[in-house]
């Protein structure tokens, strides 16, 4: 398994798409909080480091790396490598937790440093240090759920514009019109209804820790099923 | 590296290095492999020959694990592919699609194959020399020919120095020259102790470089055995004879029960060993000027044993 986890850590970091979405990610994240922060009339600074998009990015980083398998033909050299296909997927599932990780340390990370400074230069009240805390577990705890949610959804789906293309629906049309319809049930889906308690943002209905809890739930129920199709499937 | 028995010594002492036994798989309707059984030995390299479609793939696929099969067994020494500790070291494929992420490059693939396999990080390099990808080891693989991806899959199959290698179709893309390389390469795996099971087509390809052929066809195993043994097929010997008096001649053979086709001088006798034809043409008082074994073309062969035109 730890060979299999170092392989694709490898595969990650030496992919070109993984550092252009970090790169980007940060930018975009700094230039929105910046913004944010500088022209916000009543800016919260927990809101501003937490409602943050850029944390959905690694629900397609991972969705896309499990769908490229296919896309790219790869899957089958990677099942001769490793032939046990369900540690297979969970060495890639546990690889884009580490990788939500990292990409939200290095989001997050800059962009409270430098949304901390324009708030405190304007004299409106900033995070201190519990509050920098509070906000970096919540967005280290979603990206570390949500990669490997968008690994499993695309290895169940395997279609990669399908694929990407539904967990953008889902995560911004589907589930918040859900939310807004029947709220006790919108609040327990898996990208923005459960995640959103979890940062403590406006879907925020359940409080963090039953939030995560779904979160989890969701990742291991959608895991089993990834794992139990991968196993059946034939690879022709 | 992890260290195995010598080369060309199964694992299970006695049993062949691939066995197929009573092998089938459908997808749905269609029945792609039916009651399909053969071994490979190690020391020889296997042709496994059959037209389009005539279950090939599925059948190596099968032995690779990446399809179910739906009865019987493909086994390396009597374990499944993924029972196989270490399967990379075990058993090197080249499978007829062979892809890699076209943004990476070829060293980057093998190291991950290498880390993934528990090779060591020098066997990247040597694969590369081996198949003379070195210079354009830090390409993305996306810029290269499809010879240049054959050999990459081919290195990725050397890369745990496997007992067995499997490949199917790997001449595809392959130039000439890379050719006679990938004919050399499988002579010196054999000479090694090596198995290796080459699946073709390209019938002229395989009868240049195999020891045994299996053909295929339907699913089914219609000949397995040594090259000249299936080339000459189930007929029995043949002989080819050029007589002063054909007329005379083939008269004498038909009158001793052997079949004879008559091209001008030229004689094919089929049930007839070279000497037999020399004993009845001198019983018979008839000059022959030329005497030879007749064995079938590969061509002919496979087109006999598949019913199929190559």
């Amino acid at each position: 398994m730890t060979a299999l986890l170092r392989a694709e850590l490898l595969k990650l970091r030496t992919t070109r798409t993984f550092a252009a979405v970090v790169a980007s990610a940060a930018a975009l994240s700094l230039t929105l909080v910046v913004l944010g922060a500088a022209l916000g009339k009543e800016t919260k600074a927990h809101a501003l480091f937490t409602n943050s998009a850029i944390t959905y990015i690694i629900v397609i980083l991972g969705a896309i790396a499990m769908t490229g398998e296919w896309r790219h033909r790869t899957i089958t050299g990677s099942v001769l490598a490793a032939p046990n296909r369900v540690r297979l997927l969970a060495a890639k599932a546990i690889s884009y937790s580490v990788a939500g990780i990292a990409l939200s340390i290095i989001v997050t990370v800059p962009t409270i440093i430098v949304g901390e400074l324009v708030l405190s230069g304007r004299g409106l009240a900033t995070l201190g240090a519990g509050g920098i805390a509070d906000v970096l577990w919540r967005n280290l705890a979603v990206a570390a759920l949500l990669g490997p949610l968008g690994v499993c959804v695309g290895a169940l789906v395997r279609n990669q514009i399908v694929t990407v293309v539904g967990l953008v629906i889902m995560a911004a049309a589907i589930e918040p019109a859900v939310f807004q319809a029947v709220p006790e049930v919108g609040r327990l889906l898996p990208l923005a209804g459960a995640p959103g308690g979890v940062l403590g943002g406006t879907h925020g209905d359940l409080s963090p820790a039953p939030a995560l809890a779904v979160m989890v739930a969701w990742t291991l129920t959608i895991f089993a099923a990834a794992a139990w199709r991968l196993r059946s499937r034939d690879l022709v | 590296m992890k260290k195995f028995p010598p080369l060309g010594k199964p694992k299970r002492p006695g049993r062949a290095a691939v066995e197929i036994r009573d092998l089938s798989k459908r997808f749905g309707a269609v029945a792609a492999v039916n009651h399909l059984s053969f071994e490979i030995e190690p020391g020889r390299v296997t042709g496994f020959l059959g037209p389009n479609g005539a279950g090939k793939s599925t059948t190596l696929r099968a032995l690779l694990g990446l399809v179910q099969p739906s009865s019987g067994s493909a086994t390396f020494g009597g374990l499944r592919y993924d029972e196989l500790d270490e399967p990379s070291a075990r058993v090197g494929a080249v499978l007829e699609d062979a892809s890699f992420h076209p943004g990476r490059s070829a060293r980057n693939h093998l190291r991950v194959l290498a880390i993934t396999g528990n090779h060591p990080p020098h066997r990247v390099e040597e694969v590369l020399s081996a198949v003379g990808l070195s210079d354009a080891a830090d390409r993305r693989v996306k810029g290269y020919s499809m010879g240049m991806r054959q050999r990459l899959a081919i290195a990725a199959a050397l890369l745990g120095d496997p007992q067995v290698l499997i490949l199917d179709e790997p001449s595809n893309g392959l130039d000439p020259p890379g050719i006679i390389w990938l004919r050399g390469l499988m002579r010196e795996q054999a000479a090694d102790g090596r198995a290796v099971l080459i699946s073709s087509h390209v019938l002229a390809e395989v009868a240049q470089s195999v020891d045994d052929v299996g053909v295929i066809a339907d699913g089914e195993l219609r000949a397995q055995g040594p090259l000249e043994q299936v080339l000459g097929g189930s007929d029995g010997p043949a002989t080819t004879v050029r007589a002063q008096d054909p007329v005379r001649l083939t008269g004498a053979l038909e009158r001793r029960g052997h079949r004879v086709d008559r091209d001008g001088d030229v004689l094919n006798v089929f049930g007839a060993t070279p000497e037999e034809v020399g004993e009845i043409a001198g019983h018979e008082r008839l000059a022959v000027l030329g005497l030879a074994p007749r064995t079938r073309s590969l061509e002919e062969a496979f087109i006999a044993l598949t019913g199929v035109q190559s």
